[in-house]
């Protein structure tokens, strides 16, 4: 499927530029045309058909996300009273008080490390499963169903259970702190407190991620994988050769869906468990936000957080899309 | 929610809805409030009962879950044109509306719609906190708590007493002779985001100090906070001290016991929390386990001042018609009835806000028996200075995020990530931070 | 498979167990819970036998929650937010990968984008909206001038309003905009061979027949999973339905399950909390089981 890439330069357009950056800016223009060349597609020629499916998620949005969002986006450079009495234009001082401050850089770093550690934790766990289960043995049809189950618990269950089962001096984990004194103590101990977040949100996600590893793995046509059962091929080898390639499209859409959700969408699960502590040990962005906008109605602040915290969850997307799925190849 | 409260009304619902007149006649109003479970429950019967004790007006109550919402939840509605008549605000939350356009302040409100209301009958250190630099109360209290000390009896009488600590030394002795007697937790206590108000608000009221300038904000938005360099400091660090030679013990939802479970469970034998968990631990303690409440310890010489009170308040909100006022003057009329006041205090654990409330309730009982004995010392805590010299209480902008400040402050304390002063000193600095931005944001307006 | 792996078959069942154990785990705690009377499921540690409440807490949670009718009610808006959700995803992938005009780009990240701010943060502007879905377009009609043009020459002023408080269309409406289904359904799109579409076209197929009759029964497994997901998600939506709904008939039941956990200082009556939790919990946990029926083995190989 290696597209002929030989014929690009002959296009004015894709010429070598001056310098290394001309050379370098053709050469990926090459790739790219070669990449375009090997995943081309058929279209419909009926453009008229495509633009008016379209259109009602675009109105849907326009209504209901980016319009209010842009007024509340445009607080960031005010100071808004929250009660509508009016706000100050500040320019861009909400931000630069942001950025200024050691403490916020604290958080943008917690909320990495978080989202690194959930999405691969709860990624790998849910992948391994999925490939299991998929191998039919006894009882996989209880399994595919009780694994999904997590993504579906209610959020005051979760806490509840959690803290059951995390609480150092009562819970599950008492153990350890018999064994090893003060060793596990998430109300003291921020590394302990990230731990518990990031089991939590993981053992959430899992029944979301395997959910669609499992849709992705039962449309492989199970005559593909006999066939190479037949040629010798163990599970390993199979996973590696046959399904891994054909569920990269689902891999790659997992783990952008994991990693946006794991920036924007993980403050209910600090609230109901950390508040952010101990000592801002867990104080991630979005949590901050919602502390900050929801409870405590610092609506400007809350939306320059909200603008920063956009812009890195884009940078950190398009660079997915750039450099990973670059290597995917959809047929 | 509705069908319960109609079944356990029973007939009486039963009876009004016939002889009063078509539904379409009356007057409804939204009121929007934060409780939720079995207070929320409460809050549902006494809109139920208001519903029943007349034909003119209906009010329609919704939970919205929490404080939080029910503010936010407020904010948008208003601003989207469409706002509930009344609102429960909380504590922290009053500043902002106080300094907004949005309200219809209670005083003028029971003014206009005739009804006279003696405000003096609230207790002073309730007043305060909801009222103008002019002492004309802005909203209604409601559900008003302040914090208690409490005792395991039995505990102490192991170590010879029957009186509760008065002072701090004195609580100190006995946490050391409960720890020699084979306690493990003589005091349980939290530092977490939402629970340092019985640590530094409470321990500043009782103690006459400031914890800020401006007479704790009353006197304007420029304030800045001094808690990092009152006595609060060395209750700071005598509690380090008690807690690394194990005396006091953090008890909080993520060591998987909070204090006040801790404390009923027996497991931790003296805590200070709102006397609004009174009712909880008599539920959930052992029955054959004697406790008791008393007030907060201060420090050896120093003059006792009035705890400050917690909880929340009832706006009435701009935006409505003249019958919709009528309707929420009945109404907050109706709860500030003696009688609803012994309701409310008797199925919850808030105590009553007026002094006719209180008398009515004392004279009917009350607080002669168990399980609600004790709950006066709430009362008398919150008037041991009937003039209410101190500033009554805080009015300071932004005051959720400056608790959250000290608590991150003091859990750096306490994990021995900085000293007791440098963690004050650096929870003062940021929340003058915050105040700052708060004034920013509020500027060219003034404090009534 | 064909193979006989007596080795890894174990180890595919003890991992499997392993996992059944930590998903049920929590589960359990709160189905436990929600068998103590007041008293014991305060204890600390709570203790993991179950208790004699169950029946009772279950009964004192319905009625305190009213579920009977909230139940009801969320099946239909979690329902129809998945059914919504479903369709719109299909019809805006099929457009961005299955045609080419200009701003496909642009409009698949204006779509994703939306996963990014939590509505917490603009919950204020978006209660204007529900409650004048059209007052964008009003605003828009009266800054640029459009409404002072028809004025003057219609005598007719524009004034658009169309509340969505309190109806079922403004709780479900306002959540089928879909990033994640959209993006599901564009990587599962682009895996479909250019064959397909070819063959499609000799034959005379359109667009709409091309999607109808053969991409639609090609994604059964895809549709069922992301149905799935969007009823739970749906259904354990609160801040939506809370500012949309202040009149109680159109509530939510995860709506009363907010208002059942206990509060600071109310009696901490867990044990009925967990149990309305569990009741409230069971559709979408019927909802999963019922979904496997579609997941089906694919038949098309698609070639590699």
């Amino acid at each position: 499927m290696v597209a002929d890439s030989g014929t690009e330069t002959a296009d004015p357009r894709f010429l070598p530029g001056v310098g290394v950056f001309g050379r370098l800016g053709a050469r990926i223009r090459r790739r790219e045309r070669a990449r375009a060349e090997a995943e081309r597609r058929v279209y419909f020629t009926e453009r008229w058909i495509g633009v008016l499916l379209i259109v009602p998620q675009l109105l849907l949005i326009f209504t209901f996300f980016y319009w209010p969002t842009a007024q509340a986006l445009y607080w960031a450079f005010t100071l808004e009273q929250p009660w509508g009495g009016g706000n100050a234009w500040v320019g861009l001082a909400n931000f630069t008080a942001m950025l200024s401050d050691p403490v916020y850089w604290g958080s943008i770093w917690q909320s990495i490390v978080f989202a690194a550690s959930s999405t691969t934790v709860g990624m790998a766990i849910a992948l391994l499963l999925a490939l299991l289960v998929d191998r039919e043995v006894r009882g996989w049809r209880i399994y595919r169903t009780v694994l999904v189950w997590p993504f579906a618990i209610a959020a005051p269950a979760l806490g509840m259970a959690f803290r059951f089962i995390l609480a150092p001096e009562a819970g599950f984990l008492a153990f350890v702190n018999r064994l090893w004194p003060g060793l596990w103590n998430p109300s003291m101990h921020g590394l302990d407190a990230m731990i518990c977040i990031v089991v939590a949100f993981s053992w959430k996600y899992i029944g979301y991620n395997f959910i669609f590893f499992l849709a992705a793995l039962q449309a492989i046509p199970k005559a593909l994988l006999e066939a190479a059962a037949l040629d010798g091929a163990g599970f390993a080898k199979r996973a590696r050769l046959i399904q891994l390639p054909l569920l990269m499209p689902t891999v790659f859409f997992v783990a952008v869906i994991n990693l946006t959700d794991s920036f924007t969408d993980s403050f209910g699960i600090v609230d109901i468990m950390t508040q952010g502590g101990p000592a801002r040990a867990t104080n991630l962005m979005v949590y901050k936000i919602y502390f900050d906008g929801f409870k405590g109605l610092d609506y400007s602040g809350a939306a320059a957080q909200s603008i920063i915290l956009m812009l890195l969850v884009i940078v950190l997307t398009v660079v997915q899309f750039r450099f990973v799925e670059r290597r995917i190849h959809y047929k | 929610m509705r069908k319960t409260v109609i079944a356990a009304t029973g007939l009486l619902a039963l009876a009004s809805l016939a002889a009063g007149p078509a539904a379409a006649d009356k007057v409804k109003i939204d009121f929007w409030y934060g409780n939720s479970g079995d207070i929320s429950k409460r809050v549902q019967e006494v809109c139920q009962h208001f519903n029943d004790s007349q034909a003119d007006y209906e009010i329609a109550c919704t939970s919205q879950g929490s404080y939080y919402a029910a503010v936010q939840n407020t904010i948008a509605a208003y601003r989207g044109g469409k706002p509930p008549t009344i609102v429960q605000v909380f504590d922290v939350g009053t500043l902002d509306l106080m300094l907004s356009d949005a309200y219809y302040p209670a005083y003028k409100l029971m003014e206009d719609n005739g009804y006279k209301v003696d405000w003096n009958n609230y207790f002073p250190g309730i007043r305060a906190y909801y009222a103008s630099s002019k002492g004309q109360m802005f909203s209604f209290p409601f559900n008003s708590s302040t914090a208690l000390l409490y005792w395991n009896k039995d505990a102490f009488q192991k170590i010879g007493k029957s009186e509760a600590p008065k002072t701090w030394e004195e609580a100190a002795a006995d946490m050391k002779a409960l720890k020699d007697a084979g306690y493990d937790c003589p005091l349980g206590f939290d530092i977490s985001q939402d629970e340092s108000w019985q640590l530094m608000e409470q321990f500043s009221a009782v103690h006459g100090e400031p914890i800020s300038t401006k007479n704790n904000g009353f006197g304007g938005l420029d304030a800045e906070l001094t808690f990092n360099k009152t006595k609060f400091v060395k209750f700071v660090t005598d509690l380090k001290g008690w807690y690394d030679q194990g005396l006091a013990k953090i008890k909080s939802k993520n060591t998987g016991e909070d204090y006040v479970t801790a404390f009923a469970s027996g497991h931790c034998q003296m805590t200070l929390t709102s006397v609004g968990d009174h009712g909880n631990i008599g539920r959930t303690a052992d029955p054959s386990m004697h406790w008791d409440v008393a007030m907060l310890p201060v420090y050896d010489g120093t003059t006792r001042h009035n705890s400050f009170v917690g909880g929340a308040s009832l706006w009435v909100l701009k935006g409505h018609t003249a019958e919709e006022y009528k309707a929420a003057a009945a109404f907050l009329n109706f709860i500030a009835k003696p009688d609803q006041a012994l309701f409310w205090s008797t199925v919850t654990g808030y105590i009553p806000v007026t002094k006719t409330g209180f008398d009515f309730m004392k004279a009917n009982g009350f607080y002669d028996k168990a399980p609600y004995k004790g709950r006066e010392t709430a009362i008398a805590q919150l008037s041991v200075d009937p003039a209410g010299s101190g500033p009554g209480g805080i009015r300071l902008g932004n005051f959720l995020q400056i608790r959250g400040e000290l608590s991150n402050g003091l859990q750096e304390i306490f994990s021995n990530k900085a000293t007791v002063q440098q963690g004050l000193d650096e929870a003062v600095q940021r929340g003058n931070t915050i105040l700052r931005r708060f004034e920013e944001t509020y500027k060219g307006k003034e404090l009534l | 498979m064909v193979e006989r792996t007596p080795i890894l078959n174990l180890f595919t069942q003890a991992i499997l167990f392993l996992a059944l154990l930590a998903a049920l785990a929590p589960f359990a705690i709160v189905a436990i819970a929600a068998t103590h009377d007041l008293r014991t499921v305060n204890q600390v540690p709570m203790p993991l036998t179950p208790g004699h409440d169950f029946l009772k807490n279950l009964a004192e949670a319905w009625v305190r929650a009213d579920l009977g009718h909230k139940l009801v009610n969320s099946v239909v808006f979690a329902g129809g937010v998945a059914l919504g959700k479903v369709t719109i995803a299909a019809l805006s992938a099929f457009s961005l990968v299955f045609f080419r005009y200009r701003g496909r780009v642009v409009i698949f990240w204006l779509v994703f984008i939306t996963l990014m701010l939590p509505l917490e943060v603009r919950i204020v502007p978006t209660y204007a909206v529900a409650a004048n879905a059209l007052s964008p377009y009003q605003s828009i009609f009266d800054v640029t001038g459009i409404t002072s043009l028809v004025e003057s020459l219609t005598g007719y002023r524009i004034a658009l309003q169309w509340g969505l408080l309190n109806t079922y269309t403004g709780l479900i409406l306002p959540l089928i905009a879909t990033a994640t289904g959209t993006f599901l359904y564009r990587q599962f799109f682009m895996t479909i061979p250019n064959e397909l579409v070819e063959a499609a076209k000799v034959d005379g197929a359109g667009p709409i027949v091309f999607l109808r009759a053969i991409l639609i029964p090609l994604s059964t497994t895809n549709i069922a999973a992301l149905a799935t997901i969007m009823f739970v998600w749906a259904w354990n939506q609160y801040l939506w339905p809370l500012l949309v709904t202040t009149d109680s008939s159109h509530g939510t039941a995860v709506m009363e399950l907010r208002e059942l956990i206990p509060d600071a200082f109310g009696i901490p009556d867990w044990n009925v909390a967990m149990a309305g939790t569990l009741i409230i919990m069971l559709p979408p946990l019927a909802v999963v089981i019922l979904m496997q029926r579609w997941f089906v083995r694919g038949l098309i190989a698609t070639e590699k």
